[in-house]
């Protein structure tokens, strides 16, 4: 591939991105705009105290709530290019601040998360596809399903409850990031992921199984286990990584429950929160940075293709 | 065989949980941490900075034993001298007197005078339009350590006012070189901020508290937001304290005397709102009468809500001493007298289909609910139940909080929930007004119901202008009757609050106004 053709595709790509953002941003406006409620109301009575139309009207006008929409939307737009994400009003803070505040929280447990997910998911899918319709393959499929239909907040307690309480291993409520603290909420999050993942392994592994280089190999006299390592994970990474990068998108974005009950400073309870006060510049920061996660995770993946297929990376 | 056997502890300590019998392990003198220098106390935190001025973060300064006001509320909301030592109003009851005591200093060692207080009450006005809606004043000075403030009109209130955590006081000379909402303001508290973010504080001696001793080097306070955890983490010893225990976890610590309970009934009233306005079933006072009268209130807070809501029976809830026990409703449970008010009333079933009805129309309620309150959509189907023994055919109707202020003021239900504080100031006027004083030309836009009693808005209007604490007591009762005789609203109940310590602390308290956590009477257990 040539130079020129590789930055126009570049430019092509961050084209894409900023229509995205643009598209994503106003619709997020627009939603939240339209939604039922009146955040200035929300702001004064969050203590369910009584407050009067006079006040409201003025904390709106301090909040630029007063003006119609568009130019809502046009001086949030402006504030951008400028590099600020506007005040938020539940927060009093910066939005770039208060995102910033959970971002190592959030960015550190969804690395766990999704190593944890690795070390559990490939091995039980692989074994599983393996041992394709014998009890293996059942337990795992058994173990999967149970684990997909459990609430992750309710198996969160009842993990803080036996190894936090109970065995004392794990502190009960880590309140800031810390090794010990993270643990926990990872696992939860990776057992409801994995038993996913299990499941796409497994299919994935059989779909391999079945491929005629499979069936060429073992009359080569190929082992087992060197068929299985060496020629059809190879080939069973790319749609797993696929899925790997919208797990860590997903992640990124936050998981209010689990931060909740592990008391886990992140921002998915940010977002919540935010959602409920009708904070509209923490929720368009918010949604930016979702955007901007998800769309430099695909970016990623994408690299990521080209690198591990040689197909793809000599334009097969 | 050990992982086995692991597992099974595991699966075997899962089944403890359900059975109820958890253990604890707050057993010790100390904390998990062993250090009697510090305690833990476990709380949720909704304030982003320690600004007290913003939002209702001044709320949080307080609760963390770092700010203090010029006066306080007591156990009964009664007003009781804090920074100022005694008060006075002049005759022409618009000139206030504070004496600030003398022996204060703020953290940093500077005196607490007349003027430093003036300023950080201006500082609050010019930062907060909420201010102004306490009080307007026309002037404040400071005479050596009086703090002399002018009112635009006569406010009984006042002392009250000035205990309302915006007006925490704070040295404003230091906040030069300063970032109060980072690093939390100067102030007179027993405690001082080391590290402030939202998730997790920690506090330490006020070296210059000026009442006493401070018994701990060092206070952490994590915010732990789930209900649960919070438990979990008393019972585990991560914390000492824990403030707001939820009702299904409160049996573990009842039962065990390694934790002390303080609990008691809150500010706040669950009630509905009866629309009266013409055209409206409700308008007819034998309906409501009958509505209120077939409503099990007793069985609803004591079994359904397990006894965490004492039952309601008047506005103004029993922390506050005005009149509960005095007070009779008349219509309290009755289902008899329900249906024969209905009959009087002219409600008969003729078409046998189980609802009442009475010229073409049934008796048919639409009942506005929001479910943000755990309790709230449970009381809507007690009464849901019970009223349809009478013939009533409610429909709950769940909203999202966002809409119940505006369908409140147009009235576009028959019955509308509200969970409310009732006397954020150690009084419950501004509450008693909003809701029933009588809305002429949309002058008092919250009461949309349409209730109106022109004995009751002139006792309203005797209140506003009495400044003797007994007269207004008696007013404030009086007022409360009239409501329950014309069955003005239905009152379900009132939230009980609480706060739990290990037995090795000691002088944890919960106050009905709900500001005053940490305190220094808190201290290592004898």
């Amino acid at each position: 591939m040539g130079e020129v053709e590789k930055l126009n595709r570049l430019a092509n790509r961050l084209l894409q991105m900023l229509i995205t953002l643009i598209g994503v941003s106003f619709l997020t406006f627009c939603l939240a705009y339209l939604a039922p409620g009146d955040p200035v109301a929300m702001l004064l009575e969050s203590a369910d105290t009584i407050v009067s139309e006079e006040v409201l009207e003025k904390t709106r006008a301090e909040l630029g709530l007063d003006k119609p929409f568009l130019v809502q939307y046009g001086n949030w737009v402006v504030g951008i290019l400028h590099g600020d994400m506007g005040m938020s009003y539940s927060a009093k803070k910066p939005v770039f601040e208060k995102l910033s505040e959970g971002f190592v929280g959030t960015v550190l447990l969804a690395l766990v998360t999704i190593i944890f997910v690795l070390i559990i998911s490939l091995p039980l899918g692989i074994w599983s596809a393996v041992n394709q319709n014998k009890w293996q393959d059942y337990l795992v499929r058994v173990l999967s399903f149970i684990g997909v239909s459990m609430p992750n907040f309710w198996l969160g307690l009842i993990l803080l409850y036996i190894f936090g309480l109970k065995l004392g291993w794990f502190p009960i409520a880590s309140s800031t990031v810390t090794l010990q603290g993270i643990i926990l909420p990872a696992i939860t999050l990776a057992i409801y992921q994995s038993t996913k993942y299990v499941r796409q392994v497994r299919t994935v592994i059989l779909d391999e199984l079945h491929q005629d280089y499979v069936i060429g190999a073992r009359a080569r006299g190929l082992s087992e286990s060197a068929i299985l390592w060496k020629h059809i994970l190879p080939n069973a990474v790319l749609p797993l990584i696929t899925l790997l990068g919208m797990s860590i998108g997903w992640l990124l974005g936050g998981v209010a429950v689990i931060e909740i009950v592990f008391s886990w400073p992140g921002i998915g309870n940010m977002a919540v929160r935010a959602i409920m006060m009708r904070d509209y510049p923490l929720i368009e920061g918010f949604v930016l940075w979702i955007a901007v996660a998800y769309m430099f995770i695909n970016f990623l993946v994408d690299l990521s293709y080209s690198y591990l297929d040689p197909k793809l990376r000599k334009g097969i | 065989m050990k992982l086995r056997k692991k597992l099974l502890a595991a699966m075997l300590s899962a089944g403890i949980l359900f059975t109820g019998c958890g253990g604890d392990n707050a057993g010790g003198g100390t904390s998990k941490g062993g250090d009697p220098n510090v305690l833990k106390v476990g709380v949720t935190n909704f304030a982003d900075t320690l600004e007290p001025t913003q939002n209702y973060f001044g709320w949080v300064v307080m609760r963390y034993g770092l700010g203090e006001c010029l006066t306080k509320f007591d156990e009964k909301m009664n007003i009781q001298p804090w920074l100022a030592e005694n008060w006075s109003v002049s005759d022409d009851r618009l000139t206030w007197t504070f004496k600030i005591r003398d022996n204060v200093k703020f953290s940093n060692g500077d005196a607490l005078t007349a003027d430093a207080v003036k300023q950080s009450i201006e500082r609050a006005f010019a930062k907060n339009t909420r201010a102004a809606t306490f009080f307007e004043y026309s002037s404040i000075t400071a005479d050596g350590q009086n703090l002399i403030i002018q009112t635009k009109k006569p406010l009984p209130g006042m002392p009250g006012y000035l205990a309302d955590p915006l007006f925490i006081i704070v040295d404003v000379a230091a906040e030069n070189g300063r970032d109060f909402s980072k690093e939390g303001p100067i102030c007179t508290g027993p405690y001082t901020v080391e590290s402030f973010v939202k998730e997790r504080a920690v506090m330490k001696r006020n070296e210059n508290y000026w009442a006493g001793e401070v018994p701990y080097q060092t206070v952490e306070i994590p915010s732990i937001d789930d209900p649960n955890t919070r438990a979990m983490a008393l019972q585990a010893g991560d914390v000492d304290v824990a403030v707001n225990i939820a009702a299904g976890d409160i049996d573990i610590f009842k039962n065990n005397d390694k934790f002390h309970i303080d609990e008691i009934s809150s500010l706040r009233v669950v009630l509905a709102r009866l629309n009266q306005n013409p055209d409206h079933i409700l308008s007819d006072a034998k309906v409501r009468a009958a509505l209120i009268a077939g409503c099990d209130r007793e069985t609803y807070n004591d079994v359904l809500l397990k006894g965490t809501f004492i039952p309601g029976k008047a506005p103004v809830p029993p922390s506050l001493d005005y009149g509960f026990a005095q007070l009779t409703d008349p219509n309290a449970y009755n289902p008899e007298r329900a249906k024969q008010l209905l009959t009087e009333a002219g409600w008969t079933d003729s078409n046998n289909d189980g609802i009442l009805d009475k010229d073409g129309r049934n008796l048919t309620l639409d009942f506005v609910v929001y479910n943000s309150r755990a309790e709230l959509p449970l009381y809507a189907e007690a009464v849901q139940a019970d009223l349809k023994k009478l013939g009533f055919d409610i429909k709950i109707n769940t909203v999202d909080y966002n809409l119940i202020d505006n369908m409140g003021i147009k009235g576009e239900y028959d019955l509308l929930i509200s969970n409310i504080t009732t006397a954020n100031t150690g009084d419950p006027e501004i509450f008693l007004s909003w809701y029933w004083k009588t809305n002429v030309d949309g002058n008092n836009p919250q009461n949309g119901s349409g209730y109106s009693n022109p004995e009751y808005d002139a006792k309203l209007e005797q209140l506003s202008m009495e400044f003797d604490k007994d007269a207004r007591r008696n007013l404030i009762i009086e007022l409360q009757q009239i409501l329950l005789n014309d069955g003005a609203a239905l009152f379900f109940g009132y939230p009980q609050t609480n706060i739990i310590n290990a037995k090795y602390v000691d002088g944890v308290k919960m106050y009905p106004s709900d500001y005053y956590w940490i305190t220094n009477l808190i201290k290592p257990a004898k």
